[in-house]
């Protein structure tokens, strides 16, 4: 573990394409797995999706 | 801009691997379990015109679309980790596939295991809430534990660990399910095992193709 523990800190240059990577994986993510929409479409769309990812769902 | 780019390219590439192979280990596993479920169900009349996928090509046109996705989604957040800590292969891919695991599917099925359709349960908002509340508490608290040199720090990622079950998952009043118990029981091992090849695949599958790029 030392070598993990050992890396160096983010250099200024890297912030920000990494935290667009985040901010987009978490809104493709968040989005799939947890909006409701008043017509069920995405919800019966990504159902068995949910059910097997372990999402709550229903 | 060419770093995340880049990242996308790997994350895209790496999230439909990983997508397709999820993919077919449901289709083999778990989907033949929620069919069986839903035939305990009677639906309800307000459910009824809502459009659905037709079973079928349809229906599992769309569980692959969201499995792909998702992957993209998660290979993301891989990707960027291991960009942020100058790491590349897939060993070091396979460390973060596994912290994955841990904090989307373990720790959150500790409190809300996967469901098979037609079980009660509390409701939608405060599951979702606690899920949330769950996977966010595990990523900073493994982040504390293992990423930190620190003793307060490994102190109090390892609290936050523990947090959410000691504050406990919403359930309703009175369980009920409609499908067997051994059903159910049958789905929360095939899921957990399906999620844990997912996830280490792609986890080796990002850092593998970390391994094309140069940033």
């Amino acid at each position: 573990m030392k070598t993990l523990a050992a890396s160096p800190a983010i250099s200024t240059a890297k912030i920000l394409p990494g935290l667009s990577a985040i901010v987009l994986g978490l809104t493709i993510v968040l989005g799939l797995g947890f909006l409701q929409d008043s017509n069920n479409y995405l919800h019966n769309a990504a159902h068995d999706g949910r059910h097997s990812a372990a999402f709550p769902c229903h | 801009m060419a770093d995340f780019r880049k990242l996308v390219a790997v994350s895209l590439l790496a999230g439909l691997l990983g997508g397709l192979l999820l993919s077919m280990l449901q289709h083999y596993q778990t989907l033949p379990l929620i069919l069986a479920a839903e035939q305990f169900e009677t639906p309800s009349a307000e459910h009824v015109h809502d459009w659905q996928p037709m079973d079928g090509w349809q229906r599992n046109g769309f569980t692959l679309l969201f499995n792909g996705l998702t992957g993209f989604g998660f290979a993301l957040l891989i990707a960027a980790s291991m960009y942020w800590r100058n790491q590349r292969g897939y060993l070091y891919g396979l460390g973060w596939g596994l912290a994955g695991f841990l904090v989307f599917f373990v720790a959150p099925s500790l409190g809300l295991p996967p469901e098979l359709p037609g079980t009660d349960s509390a409701e939608l908002h405060s599951r979702q809430t606690w899920w949330l509340f769950t996977a966010a508490a595990t990523a900073i608290g493994l982040f504390g534990l293992i990423l930190t040199k620190q003793r307060w720090l490994q102190i109090g990622g390892a609290c936050l660990l523990v947090l959410p079950h000691l504050i406990g998952a919403p359930h309703p009043e009175v369980a009920h399910a409609l499908a067997p118990e051994a059903l159910q029981q049958h789905f929360v091992v095939l899921t957990s095992i399906n999620n844990a090849l997912f996830w280490l695949t792609l986890g080796a599958i990002s850092g593998r193709l970390l391994r094309k790029v140069t940033f």
